[in-house]
Formats: structure tokens, sequence, C-alpha cells
């Protein structure tokens, strides 16, 4: 994949391979979207050398970036582009009035809007979409974030439709989605800049109070004029009000709640502490006493901001991934009338009872029972399952799944957020908001501590009181200063928001938070076969022929006429070569293909519809009445399942094969595998059987499935993970899903759940021995409050770099 | 020490502006998205010379 320049430009297809590193090795790819070419390519003329498209939508959209002097999107970026349909969706329901008062705001000089979008796959892709989209006049403002996948766009309509500008976009390959609603992005973005501001003004706050405050220590013998030192002390009451009651608002506002609630909390210590340093030094500040405390109270609330800023950044990077389900939805339905005609309308309008129609390809509006005889539909998102499921009259459909092959009509029974992508939505949601049992537990022992905390202050300030009442108030804030259990507090979510991030880059999404722990504890690991161990799409395997064809041929003749199908065994012939081209090619629902090659009539799919024959799970090529040829296909085996399954054993797991499969198949790859327990031909009840089997002798058990037909297995053991190809997130039963299509990401993930133990436990360890160590020494006044500030802070960031260690994780790389 | 009369209220200022110009950079979006920007110094401003070389080059940035 060297140097491009020495190619023959006539020969496409292959200079085509060189020049971009993303696409496959070895296969004819699209210039624009790396996808695999077509029999008859557009080939064109970039830079001088001859590139292949898949489609002349790529090629328009590649004619386009070159013309505009963007063509160091080529260059730039780490992911192949989008494909670009030529049909270019309709998008002129986006400039109807209902639509933009439900999703756009007003900015000064136009409207404002969110958009997701999928295909947005690298820094590059944001890039691109920046410039192009600043090009169309009219267009104010734009901001595209390749993270989270949205696209922030100001237009003046007056100059401009939002239709126009989006039709640029999807010229490019990047079709639009409505966001979840204007008014929660705008209160997400709002939310993110006040607790930036909170930090910032904390961090220059505190830093300007500690400089003011060191001046007033180092006059250790008090040479410093009274008026001197008075001014200083004002001064920083002036930085430090600010970062105290804006900064710190959390806090205190946390504080109040806790209060209502008659629950003593970390807030109330924190807050308390605060304040009373603050307080304190104020009055000392009026009355002109010994000390002052500002930089105590300066420094907790900015140490803690940058503590919750940490946590809360790692949970968005973990939610950005929920919006794959949010961008399923369309933005608009196609909504027929009593009278038969069709109208479009607002996935607001749409209500139940009315029918509501798709084309093919189209996304399901909302969930509904089909009208139609049959039609397939794909439900991937929702169910994992990638292969399209054929659904008969009177069946139900659901929002966020995919029209396939025909067009379909449905009646609505749910709209909006009684949807089931709706409620999946929310669960997951759900899950990572959800605290964990650890954090939880944290938060009672913090309870206990304040209030003996609390307790002993008060003793220690009666005690000091009788002793040396100078010292008193001293002596009590230092206690609670430096015996505050912050550390404690940020032992479990500093570690969880670190391996949050660190999972997400995994390409593992941890949907509940228990999950994490059970996989730490993991002794056995259940794993389930078909699309666990193997791949989904298949492999030819043994080829019969009937007559004087040679298997090569009728195999050529098949790959012909799946190549251009979208069939998901296609992909079975997908290595095979051939220079044959096919017309006529027809998709007949649930049979087949149909379609000429070599001036001959083929067909290509179940036996009775291909060559006459019955339906004994082959594939079978011939001419509607006698059979050619007839393809087995077969499993096959991920590459990275062998080193998967050694990783595992290396981490002294044991490990088990529960298949539905005959025992023949199981036998064959436990043999290949070196599985120490295999069980064939296992039904679902048979596998919660056997997890619940190992868990009676005490094992704590981990299962990967695929997460279709063996959701009461994943919900039965201790934790789950399910294989998310075609995207399922939204697994109910499963803990854990895995978002790349790699095994080798199961072993990781278990490394880092031990490792998130380990640290957690160290955290602990150390968050209680350094209370244990202060506190005898703050109670017999050893202590400034100052010097115990610094202690707690120290002990907090000890903490959380210990913590951040975790978001250190190396990807193993495998081949898919 | 009278200096400090100057000097205080000067720090002080300083600090007013950092803290303005920090609330202006977050309300104007400068923080909301911190991976596009940094792509934008890859780019050349200079029309491409040699293509081949060219993609090259870009290969070795990724």
């Amino acid at each position: 994949m060297g140097a491009a320049g020495s190619f023959d430009p006539t020969d496409a297809l292959i200079v085509d391979c060189a020049v971009d590193a993303i696409s496959q090795a070895g296969v004819e790819a699209c210039y624009h979207c790396g996808e695999a070419l077509p029999a008859s390519p557009v080939l064109s003329d970039v830079e001088g050398s001859v590139k292949g498209f898949c489609c002349e939508g790529c090629l328009a959209a590649a004619q386009w970036i070159r013309s505009s002097d963007l063509g160091d999107y080529y260059r730039l970026r780490s992911a192949a582009g989008a494909r670009v349909d030529v049909e270019l969706p309709d998008l002129a329901a986006w400039d109807r009035d209902d639509v933009l008062a439900d999703h756009a705001f007003p900015v000064t000089g136009g409207l404002e809007i969110t958009l997701l979008t999928d295909g947005m796959r690298c820094a590059a892709c944001a890039w691109l979409i920046d410039r192009a989209l600043q090009r169309v006049d009219g267009v104010l403002d734009v901001g595209a974030n390749a993270v989270t996948g949205r696209i922030r766009i100001a237009w003046d309509p007056a100059r401009v439709t939002l239709s126009s500008v989006l039709g640029r976009l999807a010229s490019l390959g990047y079709r639009p989605y409505l966001a979840s609603g204007a008014v929660q992005e705008r209160e997400k973005l709002a939310e993110r800049r006040r607790w930036l501001l909170r930090l910032g003004i904390a961090g220059l706050g505190a830093m300007q109070t500690m400089m003011l405050s060191e001046a007033l220590y180092l006059d250790f013998n008090h040479h410093m004029a009274l008026y001197t030192r008075d001014f200083f002390r004002w001064v920083t009451f002036l930085v430090c009000t600010p970062v105290v009651f804006y900064s710190g608002w959390p806090f205190l506002l946390g504080a109040w709640r806790e209060w209502r609630e008659r629950h003593l909390g970390m807030d109330t210590l924190v807050a308390g502490s605060t304040l009373l340093a603050y307080l304190a030094s104020a009055v000392e500040t009026v009355r002109g006493g010994a000390h002052v405390w500002y930089d105590a109270a300066a420094m907790f609330v900015f140490l803690l901001l940058c503590a919750r800023m940490l946590e809360q950044r790692a949970r968005r990077i973990a939610s950005s991934q929920v919006d794959a389900l949010a961008r399923a939805r369309p933005a608009l339905a196609l909504r027929e009338r009593p009278d038969g005609t069709r109208e479009s309308v607002p996935l607001t309008a749409l209500q139940t009872g009315d029918i509501a129609c798709m084309a093919a390809g189209e996304a399901v509006p909302a969930d509904g029972v089909l009208l139609d005889e049959q039609a397939m539909f794909e439900e991937a998102l929702l169910t994992g399952e990638s292969n399209t499921v054929a659904k008969t009259q009177g069946a139900q459909v659901f929002a966020g799944t995919v029209c396939r092959e025909t067009p379909a009509r449905i009646e609505i029974t749910r709209v909006g957020s009684a949807t089931r992508l709706s409620q999946l939505t929310r669960l997951v949601e759900q899950a990572q908001a959800h605290r964990p049992p650890l954090a939880r537990v944290a938060d009672r022992i913090g309870t206990w501590f304040v209030l003996a905390l609390v307790l002993a202050s008060v003793a220690v300030f009666i005690g000091w009181r009788l002793h040396d009442p100078s010292r008193a108030f001293e002596v009590t804030l230092s206690l609670l200063v430096i015996s505050c259990p912050c550390a404690l507090s940020l032992a479990v979510p500093a570690a969880l928001a670190a391996t949050h991030g660190a999972l997400a880059r995994l390409g593992v999404l941890s949907l509940r938070a228990e999950g994490l722990d059970s996989l730490a504890r993991a002794t056995d690991v259940v794993f389930d076969k078909t699309g666990t161990l193997t791949r989904i799409d298949p492999v030819v395997g043994e080829v019969r022929t009937f007559g004087d064809m040679s298997a090569d041929v009728a195999t050529a003749i098949a790959a012909v006429l799946e190549r251009d199908s979208g069939h998901p065994i296609a992909a079975a012939f997908a290595s095979v070569p051939t220079l044959r081209t096919a017309s006529g090619l027809k998709v007949h629902a649930g049979q087949g293909l149909s379609g000429r090659v070599d001036g001959m009539e083929w067909r290509l799919g179940r036996g009775p519809f291909a060559a006459g024959q019955n339906d004994d799970g082959r594939l079978w090529l011939g001419d509607g009445t006698s059979a050619v040829a007839c393809f087995t296909l077969e499993e096959r085996m991920r590459t990275d399942a062998h080193a998967t399954v050694n990783a595992l054993r290396a981490l002294s797991l044991r490990i088990h094969l529960a298949s539905g499969d005959g025992a023949g198949a199981v036998e064959r790859l436990t043999r290949q595998l070196d599985i120490d327990d295999s069980h064939a031909r296992q039904s679902s009840e048979d596998k919660l059987a056997l997890v619940r089997k190992l868990q009676a002798e005490g094992r704590v058990v981990a299962m990967v499935g695929d997460g279709l037909n063996d959701a009461p297995v994943l919900a039965g053991a201790d934790v789950s993970l399910a294989m998310g190809e075609g995207a399922s997130l939204a697994q109910r039963a499963a803990d854990m899903v895995l978002t790349a299509p790699s095994l080798l990401r199961i072993p990781a993930a278990v490394q880092l759940a031990r490792r998130t133990q380990r640290i957690i436990r160290q955290n602990f360890a150390w968050a209680v021995g350094y209370n244990l160590l202060a506190l005898p020494l703050a109670i017999t006044g050893q202590v400034t409050p100052s010097l115990a500030a610094l202690g707690m802070a120290l002990s907090s960031l000890i903490v959380t770099a210990n913590a951040l260690r975790l978001m250190r994780v190396s990807v193993p790389e495998s081949s898919p | 020490m009278i200096i400090l009369l100057m000097l205080i209220p000067l720090s002080l200022m300083l600090l007013a502006v950092a803290i303005g110009s920090f609330v202006w950079a977050v309300r104007k979006g400068q923080f909301d998205d911190m991976d596009t920007p940094a792509i934008d110094i890859l780019r050349d401003d200079r029309p491409l010379g040699a293509k081949a070389d060219g993609t090259t080059d870009g290969r070795g940035h990724d």
C-alpha cells in the first residue's frame, strides 16, 4: 500500500487501493466511501489518475470537495466516508413551520438547529462539514462535533432555506436526523458551559486567594502593619466570595437538599466546612482577629470541582453512544389520508390509528401493526439480529427498524415516548445515571463518617475551649477540613469514570454499573457459539454441481448474482473474483434472487424457488425448475477466537461452550479452540441451567452471547456481554455490549475491570489510612487549617491521579 | 509598603481580565469541541504539489 505514483492510470481499480489507506486491502474500493466497487464502477479523473467510484453520488461528492478546494479531507481523514446515495433524500419537509417551531430556536440574525448525523466518523468529517456548510450563502455559523455526531447550524431563513443547507450535507453523504429535541440539546450544552465557568472561576479565584494568603502566612513574626494585613484580608475576602458562592453553588445546593431530606451526605460536610471557614474568616476580618482561612475554603471548592468535572467528562463520552438510538427515528413520516392520498407530516403529528407508509430502506416512524401481506424489516438496532426479519399481516412492527426490499404500510399503535425505541433509549440512559453499589456503600460509609466527624468536632471544640479557648475554633476547623472524607467519596467515582472512558475506547459499552464489579470477580466464562465465537455471515463450504457445469463457474455465477444484492449471504461470496456481469437483477423477498448472467436466466435462493427442490437450508442455483448447483453455507470461526480463549485462560478463567447446534459442529469448535467444557444442543433453558449449576458451585459466571435468543441466560448470569454487531446497543439483558467486532476486547475488559477493582481498593485504603493518621494530629492541634486543606487536597489528588491511571489502556487490535 | 496599594488592585484587575476572557471564551463555545480544530493545523495552505507524495504524507499523520 506504499507509493501510488507509478501505476498506469488506466488501471483504475488497482490504483485506488494504493491511494486510500482506509480501503480494505486487496478489495477494489470506492475512492470516496471505501465500499467495494460494483461490477461497473463510475470512473473519473482525480488529480491526474483515474479513480473508481461506487455510484454517481460518491463521484459528485468527491468532485464538489475537489472543486471547493477541500481535497485535504481525503488526506486528513482516518476513516472512510459515508456512501452517498444518488437519490438524495427529500428534505423539503425540514422547511415546514411546525418542524422548525419544535426544533429550531431564534438567534441573532436567524435560527439555529442542532442535528444528528451518521457517517461522521472522524474529525476530518467534522472539518469537512464545517467548511462545506459555511460556504453556503446565508449560513451564519456551523459547528460539527465528530465525537458526539452533532451538527449545530445557524442560518438566516430569509436568505436560504434549511432544506438547501441540508441538501449540501446530504450530497456529501451525511444524512441529517433530528436530535432528541432542541430544548434538551441546549440544556446539555448550557449545563456543560456552566460547569466550565464554575471550574474556571474557582481555579483563578483559588490561585489568587492562595497567593494573597501566602503573604499573610509568611509574616511569621507579625511585622506586618495592621492596616496592610487588613487590606490583604479584605482583598482576599473579595476574591474568595465568588469562589465560595458561585463555583461552590452545587455543593451548597446539595447540602440544602440533604438537609431537607434529613440525610447527612458529603455535600453537607463540604458546604459546612467551606461556609464555616469562609464565614469565620469574614468575622475575623471584621473583628481584626488573629487568623483567616479563606485559602482553605477556595482550595476546597476548586479541587472538588476538578474531581466532579473529570467524572462528568467520562460520563458524557459514554452517553454520546446513546445517540445512535435517537438517530434511528426519522424526522418525518408519510401519512395516508382516508382517501388514499399521502402527506408528509412531522413525527409529532402522528397519532395512534394513523396509517404510515414506508418506502424500502426507510425507517419506521412509530410502533404499529403491519397492514400488508408481507414485508421485510431489519431490526438490527433493537435486537442485534442483522438479518432481515419477514413479517406477515398483523405482526408488530417497531419504530427504528428499517423497512427492506418492499414498501410497507402500518397502522400505528404507539407513538413518541411510548414506542419500544424510546423505552430502550431511556433504559440505556438510566443505566448510565445509575450509581453502582460500591459507590452507594461509599456514600453510606460517608454518611456515618460525617456524623461521627460532626460529633467529634463538637467534642474537640468543647475540649479545647476548656483547655485553650484561643485555639478552639482553629483546631476544630482543621479537624473538619483535614478529615473531610473527600478522598473517600472520590475513590469510587473517579475510578469508575476513568474506567468507563477506557471501556468506551476499548469498544465495550457498559449498560449496568454492577457489571464491572461482577466481571472483575468472574471465574467462568460461558460462550454461546453462533455469532459469538463464529461469525454471523457464512462462508461457502461444500459446492455440489449437477450436470456438466464446474464448481468454479457455478460459484462465479452465484457471486455475480449476489454481489449487488446487499443480501447478508452476499458476504459469503465477496471473496470470489469474477469478471461476469449480471443484468435484470430482481430480489424476491424471502425467496432469493433472479437475474441474467451470460445470456442465461438464473435463480439463486431457497430450494423450491431456485431449482424446484426441497427447502433444506442450502443455497440452490438453477433456472427455477432444475438444479445446477447447490452450496452449503458454513459458519466461520472468528479469527481472534483462539487468541481470546487463550487470553481468558491466562487470566485463570474457566471457559465453557454452550450452543444450540448439533454435537458435530460443537465438537469441531471445541477441538479447534481447546475448550475444557462444551455442551451441544442446548436450549435457552439448558443454558440457563448450566449457568445456575455453576453459580450453585459458588462460581461467578460471565456469559458471552449474541444477545438474540439467549436473553434469559444473559439475564441469569452474574455478568453478561453481548456482541454488538448490528449496533445492538439496547440489549436489556446484557450488562455490557461489545461495540467493536473483536473478541479480544473481552479479555481486555476483564483485565480493566480487575485493575479498576484493585485501584478502588487502593484508593479506599489510602483515604481511610490518611484520615486515621490525620485525625489525631488535628485533634491535638498540630495542624493549621491551611495545612489541613493542603493535606486534604493532596490526598484527593493522589486518589484521582491513581484512578486516572485506568485511562491508559491499550486497545488490542485484531482483524475482524 | 505603599506600593502594595497599587500593585494589588493591579493584580485584581488582571484577575478580572482573565476571568472576563475566560467567560467570553466559554460563552462563545471555544471549549465545546476539543477535537475538530486540532485537525486544521494539518492542512496545507499551498495548493497540492506532487499528488502521490501528498497522499503518502497525509497518511503519516493518521
